[in-house]
């Protein structure tokens, strides 16, 4: 056969169909599509391409290559607490009181706050300024105004060697209470602010 | 059939890949001769350096020895694989001392005739450490401890009195027990509110000197000294000592010593009826003493270097590398610091081989002594580095409570005077 060309579907016939051979019967829901897609074919053709994309695009950011999760850092290797020296006792503080300051500092890490500043003997109270809790700033020295009131001279140690400050640090991996060891110096002038308050009533005797 | 194009294109994918096959067997042919790694003299035109490691790797303290022996051997395999150094291998040599001075300086002169040895890692023990530092220092050659807390090996003889440093060869990583005696007592006294104790020691120079300045500060507190006795570390019968502790009103027993002794010794103090905690150093702080101490050890309490390990994403790290190597042996309390130990050594290597257009000059023992003193990273224990007596400056410790047949950490604390 020649000369003839490609074959032209006919009236009443149609290009292939996916569903069957046939044309839709008139007034069926098929018919009723087939009608709504001639009609509005631009728009659907729109719909379809934007479904696509969206559903493309959803993929990729699902299967995206995430951040690493931050290490868990605990506050207690992000802050430091360090002797400054002796401090003016504030007039408001109760007979029988001593103060002194230290310097706070945290290093970057998950945020940390203090919540708690406390020492562990039984015959002596605390207050600090400033009041906890309070956040522990990255690159800024807090300086910590400690006050500390003997309330029983016969039951406070007059020299010890190595006295604890705790500090309770919060940050979103843990709650620690951690104690902070500040050297000989801190200790020297707690032991000799005590015994200048207690003259009569030290349990020990001081060092040689 | 295929189009010209097609064939052209075909032709021209057969040559390219021949020629990328041709390319890469040459390369490998030219290949490093030898791979080196960790063992071998002759790195195809490198240096061997090598870290010796005293310890006790045989003897009752073997836990502790293998563990230092094999966090140092991480550390130089780490070094070697990531080529670390330019130039430079290197190996381990690791020494048994025993436990016992004399061993350990018998190590410390065949360390010393070792030329490829730049730097050595350990002893455990103080007492062993005081028969090896002169032997290193007249060779200039550079000792870091991970283990040793008697403040004299730093700070000399007069440590309470006058600071003086003696031996500017000699460095260690874990702090002393200038400090761990006395935090221990403050949280015996104030946390555990215990009040009166009976002290407990091997009279050797760790576990004397720990005793010491536990009991010192413990009265400062207003603590009570029930009773104090010493014990032979070689003997396992403790009957005499517990019998005095049963007839004593001490409401917690201090030991000052390893584990060897202290595993039996409170086994048999809760036996004999008195169930009241043992509380020891950083020598106690073992899995074998759980093992040896057994039921009768739950609520005891330990003090050791460092913070707990799950509080240092580096030291989670240190542990999933150990793991990973599949060591026999645990790390053990001094793993952590083993591995900055021998680190540290590297670094100073690094630094003097930098400093010398990328070769070790003929005085490397003297300039990586020298360089050890300022050295400085962030290693698995936190920051190391060293103050001007040789002492590490990052100054942590912890209290551990045996919980469900565990050491679990119950109080941390970092000294920032």
């Amino acid at each position: 056969m020649s000369g003839v060309g490609p074959v032209e579907p006919g009236e009443g016939t149609r290009a292939r169909d996916t569903g069957s051979g046939s044309p839709p019967v008139p007034g069926s829901s098929r018919a009723r599509l087939a009608a709504l897609y001639t009609r509005h074919r631009r728009a659907v053709l729109a719909g379809a391409a934007a479904a696509v994309l969206l559903a493309g695009g959803g993929y990729l950011y699902a299967t995206r290559e995430q951040e690493p999760d931050p290490p868990r850092v605990v506050p207690s290797q992000l802050v430091r607490v360090t002797y400054l020296g002796a401090e003016h006792t504030p007039p408001s503080a109760p007979a029988r009181s001593f103060s002194f300051a230290v310097q706070l500092t945290a290093r970057p890490g998950p945020a940390v706050t203090v919540t708690r500043i406390s020492q562990p003997y039984a015959a002596v109270s605390l207050s600090s300024a400033p009041r906890p809790p309070f956040p522990a700033k990255v690159g800024f020295a807090h300086k910590i105004v400690i006050t500390m009131h003997v309330t029983n001279c016969s039951q406070v140690p007059g020299n010890a060697g190595l006295p604890f400050l705790d500090v309770t640090l919060r940050n979103k991996f843990a709650i620690q209470n951690h104690s902070f060891l500040l050297g000989d110096r801190y200790a020297q002038d707690v032991s000799e602010a005590v015994r200048g308050l207690c003259v009569n009533a030290i349990k020990s005797s001081p060092k040689p | 059939m295929p189009g010209k194009g097609l064939i052209v294109r075909q032709r021209s994918l057969i040559a390219i890949t021949a020629a990328l096959a041709a390319g890469a067997l040459t390369l490998t042919a030219c290949g490093s001769r030898d791979e080196g790694g960790s063992g071998g003299s002759d790195n195809g035109g490198g240096t061997t350096v090598v870290i010796g490691v005293d310890a006790p790797l045989t003897g009752d303290l073997t836990a502790l020895g293998l563990g230092i022996k094999n966090s140092v051997d991480l550390a130089v395999k780490t070094a070697n694989k990531d080529k670390y150094v330019d130039g430079v291998t290197f190996e381990i040599q690791a020494l048994d001392d025993q436990g016992q001075p004399s061993s350990g300086q018998q190590n410390a002169t065949k360390l010393v005739a070792d030329e490829k040895v730049l730097g050595v890692v350990g002893p455990l023990n103080s007492s062993v450490a005081e028969s090896m530092q002169k032997v290193f220092d007249d060779a200039k050659l550079v000792e870091v401890s991970p283990a040793n807390t008697n403040p004299a090996l730093t700070q000399g003889p007069d440590w309470q009195t006058k600071k003086e440093r003696v031996y500017d060869s000699y460095f260690r990583t874990a702090t002393t027990d200038a400090i761990q005696g006395p935090f221990a007592a403050q949280y015996v006294y104030n946390d555990a509110k215990k009040k009166k104790v009976f002290v407990i020691d091997d009279k050797k120079t760790y576990g004397a000197g720990l005793a010491s300045t536990f009991t010192a500060e413990f009265k400062e507190l207003g603590g009570e000294v029930a009773g104090t006795e010493h014990v032979n570390p070689d003997t396992k019968d403790f009957s005499a000592v517990v019998t005095k502790i049963k007839n004593s009103d001490a409401d917690v027993v201090y030991y000052g010593g390893e584990y060897p002794v202290a595993g039996p010794l409170s086994k048999q103090i809760k036996k004999a009826g008195k169930d009241i905690p043992l509380v020891g150093g950083d020598g106690i702080y073992s899995a074998d003493f759980i093992k040896l101490a057994g039921t009768e050890g739950t609520g005891d309490l330990a003090t050791s270097v460092g913070a707990p390990v799950e509080d240092l994403p580096s030291a989670k790290e240190f542990v999933a590398n150990y793991e990973a190597e599949g060591y026999k042996e645990a790390y053990e309390a001094y793993g952590g610091y083993s591995y900055d130990s021998a680190w540290a050594i590297i670094e100073a290597v690094k630094k003097v081989v930098e400093d010398n257009d990328g070769k070790l000059p003929d005085d490397a023992r003297a300039k990586v002594t020298e360089a050890m003193q300022n050295v400085s990273f962030d290693g698995v224990t936190g920051k190391v580095s060293f103050d001007e007596f040789g002492d590490a400056t990052n100054k942590q410790l912890t209290v551990y409570s045996v919980e469900g047949g565990q050491w679990k950490p119950v109080k941390s604390g970092t000294y920032t005077g």
